[in-house]
């Protein structure tokens, strides 16, 4: 705060204390200062300088104590094991499991029930045969480069070593599966805006 | 190293694929199969809401008609029932037209076409001048030292397709190799026959207009392999090649 000498309360003096009062005609008497709540009244309104606050020991240690009980609570719940994720696939909702919801068929047939267990014997010959056939061409494409890289070897020992060295860029190999259709050229897909309504659980 | 010099020339060709963009057809059995797993799954599910509103609906229909007409419930609401959603979904899938699982390749058999057997892997085949004879094979170039196989089969992918072609070769070691000697007229003590190491890539990118193809060339399917290549070379050909 400005030191405003009682004695000069001249408006003059006073312009040249505040900066920001430069645009106000000199008629009007300026206060020096926030302290000075009135121009005649002036040693009644400067704050009273009197001795320092006490601090108050006795509240610093009682917030200390609090923090304290704080950090230890909140260690306590890091301490406890955490939260198991609920596996929402595992959790039938309520809905689902109402009397009304049971589907009303007739019931199967002896000659619907053999048919199916017929089905199903073929079935499974059916894919041991595939899986035979996959395990044999799978045997042949090795023996096939088993075979090339005995004649390599025969051939030069440099270019063996460099075909048996692991090929680094080959793994991770991804590759778009086929579909039933061709892909439509210049299909043009309807515009839409697709709103991901997953929880994420977090412990 | 110092090694007295092998009486064969070597040669890397690549075995260039182009992996199937549909599903194969269905088998008997699997057709069978997958009728009766769906079936099975029907009776094992319960109802869902659509199919609860549906039947809701049906049976508020029969009490309207059994009782005479009741217009307090449907006074000024339009309710749009289940019968109908369905029926309008109905319309707008048969409004989609897929592309053909037959292409126009397909039926006029044109075999330098890569829109061709979409469902199975079609392969390169190039007319390449091997001694004085013009046959069909798997693109190869002769192995200059200071090369591996692989650059070697890859080069020869690129003399016959061009630099900007985008295949991913499986590995650097061989799936192959077929052995020939020259004929007696050609053949010398240091020249004896010729190794052919044969490499496999995956075509990536379907699009191949860029590529300016040299020599006549043809994409065709295992099966067809038959028709262009001579007997031994289909041979070792086949045990690499999986269908």
């Amino acid at each position: 705060a400005e030191s405003v000498t009682p004695e000069s309360v001249s408006p003059h003096a006073l312009c040249s204390f505040s900066s920001c009062s430069s645009w106000l005609p000199q008629r009007v008497p300026l206060r020096g200062s926030h302290w000075q709540s009135s121009l005649l009244q002036l040693r009644t309104s400067l704050p009273v300088r009197a001795q320092p606050k006490k601090k108050k020991k006795v509240d610093v240690k009682k917030e200390q104590a609090q923090k304290e009980r704080m950090k230890k609570k909140i260690k306590k719940l890091e301490k406890a094991a955490p939260e198991l994720i609920p596996i929402e696939d595992f959790i039938t909702p309520l809905k689902y499991s109402e009397s009304n919801r049971v589907r009303s068929l007739p019931a199967l047939s002896p000659e619907e029930s053999e048919r199916r267990v017929l089905l199903l014997k073929k079935w499974c010959v059916f894919k041991q045969k595939q899986d035979e056939a996959e395990k044999k061409a799978i045997k042949a494409l090795v023996e096939s480069q088993q075979e090339a890289l005995k004649e390599l070897r025969l051939e030069s020992e440099e270019l063996y070593q460099a075909a048996i060295r692991r090929d680094e860029g080959l793994f991770p190999f991804e590759r778009d599966g086929p579909s039933y259709t061709p892909p439509l050229p210049g299909y043009d897909p309807p515009e839409g805006k697709c709103v991901d309504i997953t929880k994420v659980y977090t412990q | 190293s110092a090694a007295a010099p092998r009486p064969w020339r070597l040669f890397g060709a690549m075995c260039l694929l182009r992996l199937p963009r549909i599903t194969q057809p269905l088998e008997k059995e699997e057709e069978e199969m997958a009728a009766l797993m769906q079936q099975i799954e029907l009776e094992k599910s319960h109802y869902s809401d659509h199919e609860i509103r549906k039947l809701e609906e049906e049976e508020q229909l029969k009490r309207r008609k059994e009782s005479s007409y009741d217009e307090d419930e449907a006074a000024g609401k339009t309710v749009i029932m289940a019968q109908d959603l369905e029926e309008k979904w109905e319309q707008k899938f048969l409004r989609f037209k897929a592309a053909p699982r037959i292409t126009d390749a397909d039926k006029s058999n044109d075999r330098t076409s890569l829109n061709r057997k979409l469902d199975s892997n079609l392969m390169l085949l190039v007319k390449q001048k091997i001694g004085n004879q013009e046959l069909w094979l798997l693109p190869q170039a002769e192995w200059q030292p200071g090369e591996t196989l692989r650059s070697t089969a890859e080069r020869a992918m690129a003399t016959f397709l061009g630099d900007h072609i985008q295949a991913k070769t499986l590995g650097n070691a061989p799936h192959g190799i077929y052995k020939y000697k020259f004929p007696k007229a050609i053949r010398t003590e240091d020249n004896v026959g010729a190794k052919v190491f044969f490499f496999k890539a995956f075509l990536q990118s379907s699009d191949l207009s860029q590529a300016k193809l040299k020599a006549d060339y043809l994409w065709v399917t295992k099966k067809e392999l038959g028709d262009y290549l001579n007997s031994e070379y289909l041979k070792k050909v086949n045990r690499f090649l999986l269908d």
